[in-house]
C-alpha cells in the first residue's frame, strides 16, 4: 500500500516537473535574448553547439506599432462577371508594387470579397507619409504601347546654336594656346594640367597608352599617329567630341585581327533563330551537306541561299574584320585557328551550325600617345539623351483584353491581345512602321514586354510569343489586363495611427496588464491562503503558456487582443475559485482533505465546462463578425479560456495532490482558513 | 444563509424599475452612435506647446467646408475632431490649416555670429526644425527670446475615416452577431440542462437565463444612453463586443448557479423546491462574488491605465459583469421558483 502511494507520488512529481520544465521553456521562448546570451557563453567555452532560440519579437498590430490600414472598394461594374476576380488580382499586384516602392517593410495587400464587392486591404506598418501612399495607390495603372524612337532630334534654336558655337570657339582657342605653349617648350605635363579635360590622360601626365585603329579616341587620332614618327608633335586635331594636341610615343605589335565570312544554319530552339526550318539534327546534316559543296567561288551564292544570318547573307556572309573578344568562343577559336583562305565547319555555337571562310588576317599596329584634350560641346549636350521609345497614342484604353493562348503548331504559350476599333487602326499603323523592330509595352512607366513585330497586323488581334512559362504568361496577361480593364478604386476606410500613439498604447496596456495580474494574485493569496498560492503559481504558468502560444502561432497582438488577454486572466482565476469553494464545502461536510480535493475537482468540472462554453460560443461568433478589433479580442480571449481550463484544473490539481499529504487528515488553517477537524471539536 | 428566494420581491422591484427606466432612456435618448456606425472621420492631434481652446480651433476650421465638426479635448495635450467622411485632400487641408495656425517653429531666426558674445552655454536654445532635427542655437546675451520661439508643434496622432459602405456593414453585422449569440446561448442552455425536467423543464432554465441576460444588457445600454446624452459618449464596435461578451459572461454565471441547483435537486429530490434553490444559490454566492471580483479587478486596471481607446470598452464590461453577477443571484434563481409556482397552480 505504502509502496503504491509512493509510486503515485512519484508519478505526480514527474508530471509537476515536466509542467515546470515546459513553463521554463515557454519563458525562454518569450524572452529569448538573455537566454541566448547564456547559450552563446556556454558555446564559447564548451563546444556543445547548443542551438540558439529564435529571437522573433511578438507580432504587433498597427494600433500598437503605428502605421496605416487602408481599405479600397474596387468598382468592377464595367467588367464581365467571370473576369472580376482576376482583374482585382491584377490591381492588387500593381498596388503591391507601388507600396513596395515606398519602402514600407512588411506591408500587406490583400483582396477580400464581401458579398459581391471586391475590397483591397492594405496594411502599412510604420509608414510616415500616408498621404503620399494614398496618392500613389489611387492612380489607375497606365498601360502604354511605345515604338522605337528613330526621329531625328529637334534642331537647335538660334540662341542655343550661338551658345554652342561660342563654347567650341573658346575650346579651340584653348587647344591652340596649349599647342603654342608646347611649341614654346613647356613641359607636356604642365600643359596637360592646365588645359586637358581627359581624366585618364590627366592622371598620367597626358599619357593615354597605346591606341590601335579601334581606339575610342577616334579615327582622326589613329590616322595622325600612324602617319607620324616618335617624338613628333601634332597640330590641333579636330574630332567630333573635342580637340586633341598629340605627341607620338613608340609603336608595337598589338593583337591579331581576322576577316571572315560565314553561312549559318540555325534550328528550332537555337538562340535568335528567326525562321527555324530544321531540328538540331537536320541542321547539322544540312550544314555538313553545304560544307561538302562549298568553295571560294560559290560561297556567296550558298550564303544567300542557305544562311539564316539575315544581317549578312546577301553580301556573301561577310562579317568584316574583328579581333578576339567580339565573337562567341567556339566561333572565335575556329576562325583564329584556321589559315587564311581556308573554309572550316560545321562549327556548333548557340546560334546554330556555321561554315566559316577565313579571308584575311592582320596584326594591328599600336602607337603610344600623349594627349591634351579639350572638350567640345555637341548638340546632344543641349538636347539631352534621346528617349529610346516614343509614344504611339495606343494605350490600355484601346486594349479590349489579353489572354493566354497556346500556339496550335508548337504548343508554346503565348499571350494574345485584342484591340478595340480605334486600337486596331493604331496598332496596324504601328506594326506597319515597325516590322522587324521592337514595340515596348509599358505599365506604370516600366517595360513589361518588348516584343518584335514580325508582320503588319491589321485585324486588331496579335500574339506576343516567346519562351514564356505558364506563370510568366499569366502574369503578363494579368498586367496587360490591369491597364486594359478600368478598375477604379475608392478609399472607403482609413486608419492611421502615429508611432507615438502606438507606443503609448502598448506601454499603457502592458502596465494595465501587469497591474491587473498583481492585484488578482494578491487577492487570491489573501483570500485562499495556501491554495491561493497554488492558484497564483498556476496563473503564472497560464500567463507563460498563453504568451508562448501567441508567439508560436503568430497571433498579432492588438490593443483589443491585449484587453482580451487581460480579461481572460480574470476569468482564468474563476476555475480556481470554483474548485476552492467546492473544496471548502467538502471540508465543511467533514470529508478528509484528500477526499475533499478529489471531490472538489470532480464536482466543479461541469460548472467550469458549461460556464466557459457559453463564453467560447460568443468568441466564435465574434470571430465570424469579422472586424479586426473584434477578431483580435475574441481570438485572445478564446485561446485564454481554453488554456485556463487546462492550467487551472490540471496544474492546480497536480499541485494540490502533491502537497495534501504534508498536512493532517483534516487540513488546517492554511487551507482556506477552514479545517474539517475544527468542526468536529 | 441569506433567504434570497423569500425576499425576492426587493430585487424584483429594483430590477423592474431600473429595467423600465433603461428602456425609456434607450427609446427617448437613444444610444449615440460613433463613426463606426454612422460613417465619418476622426482626427486626433497633439499640441506639444500650449493647447488652443476649442473655440480657437473651431474658428480656424470654420472656413473649411467640413460640415458639423465635434471637437473634444483628449488627454492632457490632445484634441479629437469628429466630422463627416472626408477625402484625403480634405484631410490634408484640415491638418495643414491646424499646423499653420498653431505651429510656431519657422518663426525662429535667432542665429548670431557664432562664438561672439556668447557668455555661457546656458543661453543655448534648442530649436526643432521642421524636419524634426534639433539643433542648438547660441543666443547673443542681448538678444531677447521671442515669445513664439517655443517649439510648439502640431502632431497627428490618429486619423480614421469610415465610409458609409463599411458603417452600414458594421451596423448590420452587429445586429446579426447579437441575434446569433442570443440564439446560440438559448440552445446551449437548453442542451446543458436537457436531463433536468422535473419540476421545472429544461427550456425554462434557458428562458430564465435569457431573461437575466436581457436584463443585464438592457441596463448597461441604458446607462450608456445616459452617458451619451450627458457626456457625449459614443458607442462603437468595441461597445458591441463588450455587450456580446457580457451575454456570454452573464450566462456563464447563471449556469454555475443553476448547475448547483440541479445537483441539489438530484440529491434532495423535488420537494421543497424553493428551499433547495435557495440553498444552491447560497452555496455558490461566494464563488459568484469572488469570480466577478477578480474579473473586475483586472478590468479596473484596464479602465484606469489602459488608455483612451479602451476606456469605455472596459467600463461597459465592468457594468455588465456587476449586473451579470447580481442577476444570476437575485433574479434568475428566484424566477425559477416563480415558474415552478405557476406550473403547480395549474
Amino acid at each position: 500500500m505504502a509502496k503504491e502511494t509512493s509510486q503515485v507520488r512519484k508519478q505526480i512529481r514527474t508530471r509537476l516537473l515536466s509542467v515546470g520544465f515546459i513553463a521554463l521553456f515557454g519563458l525562454a521562448f518569450i524572452f529569448p535574448i538573455p537566454l541566448n546570451k547564456v547559450i552563446d557563453g556556454v558555446n564559447g567555452t564548451v563546444a556543445l553547439g547548443i542551438p540558439r532560440l529564435p529571437e522573433k519579437p511578438f507580432q504587433l498590430g498597427l494600433d500598437l506599432q503605428g502605421g496605416a490600414h487602408l481599405m479600397y472598394q474596387a468598382d468592377v461594374s464595367s467588367i464581365p462577371y467571370d473576369d472580376r476576380g482576376e482583374a482585382v488580382d491584377g490591381v492588387r499586384d500593381v498596388i503591391e508594387k507601388r507600396v513596395n516602392a515606398l519602402g514600407v517593410s512588411e506591408s500587406n495587400v490583400q483582396v477580400a470579397k464581401v458579398g459581391e464587392d471586391f475590397r483591397l486591404n492594405i496594411e502599412m506598418p510604420g509608414i510616415d507619409d500616408v498621404n503620399q501612399a494614398i496618392t500613389l495607390i489611387g492612380e489607375t495603372p497606365i498601360l502604354e504601347f511605345k515604338e522605337e524612337n528613330n526621329e531625328p532630334p529637334r534642331v537647335l534654336t538660334d540662341e542655343e546654336r550661338v551658345q554652342l558655337d561660342a563654347f567650341n570657339v573658346e575650346a579651340e582657342g584653348n587647344a591652340i594656346k596649349a599647342l603654342s605653349a608646347l611649341t614654346d617648350g613647356e613641359a607636356f605635363e604642365v600643359v596637360v594640367n592646365e588645359y586637358s579635360q581627359d581624366p585618364a590622360g590627366r592622371s598620367n601626365g597626358g599619357d593615354i597608352g597605346f591606341v590601335n585603329k579601334n581606339t575610342m579616341y577616334g579615327e582622326e587620332v589613329f590616322t595622325w599617329a600612324k602617319n607620324h614618327n616618335e617624338g613628333e608633335l601634332s597640330g590641333v586635331i579636330d574630332t567630333p567630341v573635342g580637340y586633341h594636341v598629340l605627341k607620338r610615343g613608340g609603336e608595337q605589335d598589338g593583337e591579331a585581327e581576322v576577316e571572315a565570312r560565314h553561312i549559318l544554319v540555325c534550328y528550332l530552339g537555337a538562340q535568335s533563330c528567326q525562321n527555324p526550318q530544321y531540328t538540331k539534327e537536320e541542321a547539322q546534316e544540312k550544314a555538313k551537306e553545304i560544307f561538302e559543296t562549298v568553295n571560294d567561288a560559290n560561297f556567296a551564292e550558298l550564303a544567300k541561299e542557305h544562311s539564316s544570318d539575315f544581317s549578312n547573307k546577301d553580301n556573301g556572309g561577310d562579317l568584316g574584320s574583328f579581333s578576339r573578344g567580339s565573337m562567341v568562343p567556339a566561333f572565335e577559336d575556329a576562325v583564329f585557328n584556321a589559315n587564311v583562305g581556308e573554309i572550316v565547319g560545321p562549327v556548333e555555337t548557340e546560334f546554330g551550325y556555321h561554315i566559316i571562310y577565313k579571308t584575311g588576317e592582320d596584326v594591328l599596329k599600336e602607337y603610344q600617345l600623349s594627349d591634351v584634350f579639350v572638350r567640345k560641346m555637341n548638340e546632344i549636350d543641349i538636347l539631352g539623351p534621346q528617349d529610346p521609345w516614343k509614344n504611339t497614342g495606343l494605350s490600355g484604353k484601346q486594349l479590349d483584353r489579353a489572354e493566354i493562348v497556346t500556339d496550335g503548331q508548337t504548343g508554346s504559350i503565348q499571350v494574345s491581345l485584342k484591340f478595340d476599333k480605334e486600337g486596331t487602326e493604331l496598332f496596324a499603323g504601328i506594326t506597319e512602321r515597325n516590322v522587324g523592330k521592337s514595340v515596348a509595352i509599358f505599365l506604370d512607366g516600366d517595360v513589361i514586354s518588348a516584343p518584335t513585330v514580325q508582320a503588319v497586323i491589321t485585324g486588331g488581334e496579335a500574339v506576343i510569343s516567346g519562351s514564356f512559362s505558364l506563370l510568366e504568361a499569366r502574369e503578363l496577361a494579368q498586367r496587360l489586363n490591369t491597364g486594359a480593364l478600368p478598375v477604379p478604386i475608392h478609399l472607403i476606410s482609413q486608419q492611421s495611427i502615429g508611432a507615438s500613439l502606438g507606443a503609448e498604447s502598448l506601454s499603457k496596456s502592458l502596465y494595465a496588464g501587469i497591474a491587473g495580474v498583481l492585484i488578482v494574485m494578491l487577492f487570491m493569496l489573501l483570500y485562499y491562503r495556501l491554495p491561493g498560492l497554488l492558484a497564483v503559481l498556476s496563473l503564472s504558468m497560464y500567463i507563460i503558456f498563453t504568451l508562448a502560444i501567441f508567439k508560436l502561432i503568430h497571433v498579432t497582438l492588438t490593443l483589443a487582443g491585449i484587453a482580451g488577454f487581460i480579461l481572460s486572466i480574470g476569468m482564468a482565476v474563476d476555475a480556481n475559485v470554483l474548485i476552492f469553494e467546492r473544496l471548502k464545502e467538502e471540508l465543511r461536510e467533514g470529508k478528509s482533505l484528500k477526499a475533499a480535493v478529489e471531490e472538489g475537482f470532480l464536482r466543479a468540472w461541469t460548472s467550469i465546462r458549461d460556464g466557459n462554453i457559453s463564453t467560447l460560443i460568443t468568441c466564435a461568433l465574434l470571430i465570424w463578425f469579422g472586424s479586426s478589433f473584434v477578431q483580435g479580442f475574441a481570438a485572445t480571449l478564446a485561446i485564454g479560456i481554453l488554456l485556463s481550463m487546462f492550467t487551472a484544473i490540471t496544474i492546480t490539481r497536480f499541485m494540490l495532490r502533491y502537497i495534501v499529504p504534508w498536512f493532517g487528515q483534516y487540513g488546517n488553517k492554511l487551507f482556506l482558513g477552514y479545517s474539517s477537524h475544527e468542526k468536529e471539536q | 444563509m441569506i433567504n434570497i428566494i423569500e425576499n425576492r420581491r426587493i430585487p424584483f422591484i429594483i430590477s423592474g424599475i431600473v429595467f423600465v427606466a433603461s428602456l425609456i432612456a434607450l427609446v427617448t435618448l437613444q444610444l449615440k452612435p460613433g463613426i463606426d456606425f454612422t460613417g465619418g472621420s476622426l482626427l486626433e492631434v497633439q499640441f506639444t506647446g500650449e493647447r488652443p481652446t476649442i473655440d480657437q480651433v473651431e474658428e480656424v476650421i470654420a472656413s473649411a467646408d467640413l460640415g458639423n465638426v465635434v471637437i473634444q479635448p483628449a488627454g492632457d495635450d490632445g484634441m479629437i475632431l469628429k466630422m463627416r467622411f472626408i477625402s484625403e485632400e480634405e484631410h490634408q487641408q484640415l491638418f495643414t490649416v491646424l499646423k499653420e495656425t498653431f505651429e510656431k517653429v519657422e518663426a525662429v531666426e535667432l542665429i548670431t555670429e557664432e562664438g561672439e558674445d556668447v557668455v555661457d552655454g546656458s543661453t543655448g536654445l534648442e530649436v526643432l526644425t521642421v524636419e524634426g532635427d534639433s539643433e542648438v542655437v547660441m543666443l547673443d546675451i542681448e538678444t531677447e527670446l521671442p515669445d513664439d520661439a517655443l517649439s510648439a508643434r502640431v502632431l497627428e496622432k490618429r486619423f480614421e475615416t469610415i465610409g458609409s459602405v463599411i458603417s452600414n456593414e458594421l451596423r448590420e453585422r452587429s445586429w446579426q452577431a447579437g441575434i446569433a449569440v442570443v440564439l446560440a446561448i438559448v440552445f446551449f442552455v437548453a442542451y446543458a440542462f436537457r436531463r433536468v425536467s422535473k419540476p421545472v423543464s429544461s427550456w425554462k432554465y434557458g428562458i430564465t437565463a435569457i431573461i437575466a441576460l436581457v436584463h443585464d444588457v438592457t441596463i448597461t445600454m441604458g446607462i450608456f444612453a445616459l452617458l451619451g446624452y450627458f457626456y457625449g459618449i459614443e458607442i462603437d464596435v468595441p461597445f458591441v463586443v463588450a455587450m456580446l461578451t457580457i451575454l456570454g459572461y452573464s450566462v456563464n454565471d447563471t449556469i454555475v448557479v443553476f448547475d448547483r441547483v440541479r445537483e441539489k435537486l438530484i440529491k434532495r429530490g423535488r420537494d421543497k423546491f424553493a428551499e433547495t434553490v435557495n440553498m444552491g444559490v447560497n452555496e455558490t454566492l461566494i464563488r459568484s462574488i469572488n469570480t466577478s471580483v477578480t474579473t473586475l479587478l483586472v478590468l479596473t486596471a484596464l479602465f484606469l491605465f489602459g488608455g483612451e481607446s479602451i476606456h469605455y470598452f472596459s467600463l461597459a464590461l465592468m457594468i455588465g459583469i456587476v449586473l451579470g453577477t447580481y442577476s444570476s443571484i437575485f433574479l434568475a434563481s428566484p424566477l425559477l421558483v416563480v415558474w415552478e409556482r405557476i406550473a403547480n397552480k395549474r
